[in-house]
């Protein structure tokens, strides 16, 4: 199964999707987290994992709610959104976690 | 009293200094004058035949109050380093032109005026659309955003291909080459523009097949997928009944060939496609006849913002590096028309008139024609996430076939994606980049290997001026 940007791709380290992670904030998008134990690709609505990350500039804040997300879901599929709320819309989304790939 | 006779268009129409208004049209044209004509009288002949004036004065003109409708030409200036050519500005009052209509602007910026005997090349370069006018125009059925909401597709250029041969495929065999190309990889494939429906594929055999395949690639893969089902067809009536037969297929887009078929049928098919919630992909056969020449004819950046206003959500614009013309600062301001909000003047790329686009939805540039896998770092640099970038020999040409050619593309953006975000320079390390990727993509190397040597280095027919500051 494929699921979107990066799937083509071996799965990322801690240190390349903190990097992604980096560029998202960087880009001044807000960070969210989605997850779902069953991605169907016409299905818009994942499971919110808390609220955006409002406020946070650190990349590795963003990967201890991934962490804790992936602790309270096992088996679940987990993506990082980056938002940019000037166009109203994600810009980033990938598969951050995916089970049976894990780095 | 009513004076008969002819008198000189200037006298009226050549009005230097007059301040254009905000809700003026205004257009940009390249003027070669014939000898002996007056730059001055050959400009306001342009403006004249546009908008008011005929040949001779006519008892008529004295109903009106032809101040009020007659265009101006507010400035002219030569073109540096050419002989006898000149830039000439010309202001048309709002009231010339239909609400929501294209083809009323073409009938009037670009009707005989073409062919006036007085002018030995004419060429329109850019068009100022005021707010008040493009408010007027529904624009892009969906735009980039909810195109991109609605396929869950974030972060990346979208993928797509032609397929190949152009033509001659039974409807089996074509539907066939989707799926290996949807299932390597690909988000979109893509009839070519002479594909309607002919003896040896009927456009009905070829929407169930090329959907069934779009329908079991998504099933595989888990990924949404698409084909741009050409509708472009004889008449308005047909065009309509293969988009409807599209939609009831579970097509998420269709295509539309706009200079073929026309404005007026374009936006017939726009507006059917906003109802609808259809995608509109939109190729531009004919453009390079009108668009190529740089003394004469309209440059591409003005039917790109006619095809903004008429709605389309993807359009082509060249690649800047594969096969097809296209100077690179010029293309990327027809990208930057397509895409943002507001474009401010730049003489560099092309771009006459600040243009504001009052919210008007987005249109995707699709970079297409003789591109492959070592294009893509440039392709990524240049374009943005916000682009199609279409392999069709790049992906069908692989030595392992079409699924391999997909997937081969599709790691190599998602390669140059990931480099990108960590902040290297894909310009600088473009090869170094693939190689890294193809050493866990054995589909990768073969591209790289078998793609190597083709470039296309031709110096551009129609570049720029670049005025002195």
């Amino acid at each position: 199964m494929k699921l979107e940007t990066f799937s083509y791709l071996p799965q990322l380290s801690a240190e390349q999707l903190a990097q992604q992670v980096r560029s998202i904030l960087g880009r001044r998008l807000l960070v969210g987290i989605e997850f779902s134990s069953a991605p169907d690709p016409h299905d818009h609505y994942w499971t919110m994992w808390k609220l955006p990350l409002f406020d946070t500039d650190d990349p590795a804040a963003v990967l201890t709610e991934l962490d804790a997300c992936r602790q309270a879901n096992p088996g679940a599929y987990i993506k990082i959104n980056g938002y940019d709320a000037a166009r109203q819309g994600q810009v980033v989304s990938f598969v951050a976690c995916q089970p049976g790939r894990d780095a | 009293m009513f004076e008969a006779g002819v008198r000189e268009y200037r006298e009226i129409y050549w009005t230097p200094g007059y301040p254009p208004r905000q809700t003026d049209v205004l257009a940009a044209f390249r003027l070669i004058p014939q000898p002996g004509v007056a730059p001055e009288e050959a400009a306001a002949a342009v403006a004249a035949e546009s908008s008011t004036a005929t040949w001779t004065t006519v008892w008529t003109d004295r109903l009106t109050t032809l101040e009020r409708y007659q265009a101006r030409v507010y400035d002219l200036e030569p073109v540096p380093g050419r002989e006898n050519q000149y830039l000439a500005y010309i202001a048309y009052p709002l009231d010339l032109f239909e609400e929501g209509s294209v083809t009323s602007m073409m009938a009037s910026i670009t009707g005989n005026v073409f062919g006036f005997k007085a002018i030995r090349a004419l060429r329109l370069e850019d068009l100022r659309i005021p707010v008040a006018y493009v408010k007027t125009f529904q624009g892009p059925p969906n735009g980039i955003q909810v195109e991109r909401d609605k396929l869950n597709k974030y972060g990346r250029p979208l993928l797509g291909a032609t397929l190949k041969p152009k033509l001659g495929l039974s409807a089996r065999n074509y539907g066939r080459a989707c799926f290996e190309l949807l299932r390597g990889g690909l988000d979109f494939t893509k009839d070519d523009e002479n594909i309607t429906s002919q003896p040896f594929m009927r456009w009905g055999d070829r929407f169930e097949f090329v959907m069934e395949a779009v329908r079991k690639a998504e099933q595989e893969t888990g990924e949404r997928k698409g084909h741009y089902l050409n509708v472009t067809a004889p008449d308005c009536e047909q065009m309509l009944e293969r988009a409807e037969f599209a939609m009831q297929l579970g097509s998420p887009i269709i295509m539309h060939d706009y200079l073929v078929g026309g404005f007026a049928a374009h936006t017939t098919l726009s507006k059917w496609c906003r109802r609808n919630g259809m995608l509109l992909h939109v190729h531009r056969a004919l453009h390079a006849v009108v668009d190529r020449q740089k003394d004469h004819g309209i440059h591409f950046r003005v039917l790109a913002k006619w095809l903004r206003l008429a709605g389309g959500d993807h359009l082509h614009t060249g690649t800047v590096v594969g096969k097809l013309e296209g100077d690179r600062e010029a293309t990327i301001g027809v990208v930057d028309l397509l895409r943002e909000d507001f474009v401010p003047a730049d003489r560099r790329r092309g771009i006459y008139f600040d243009q504001e686009w009052a919210s008007l939805p987005a249109v995707l540039p699709a970079a297409s024609g003789g591109i492959h896998v070592w294009h893509m770092p440039a392709l990524v640099e240049i374009f943005g996430d916000d682009s199609v970038l279409q392999f069709g020999g790049g992906s069908a040409g692989h030595p392992q076939g079409s699924r391999a050619g997909a997937t081969a593309n599709r790691v190599a953006l998602e390669a140059c994606v990931q480099a990108r975000n960590e902040g290297r320079d894909l310009a600088a390390e473009g090869p170094q980049i693939l190689k890294q990727a193809a050493s866990r993509s054995p589909e990768l190397t073969d591209a790289l290997d078998t793609w190597r040597e083709i470039r296309f280095d031709f110096e551009a027919v129609d570049t720029p001026d670049v005025m002195p500051a």
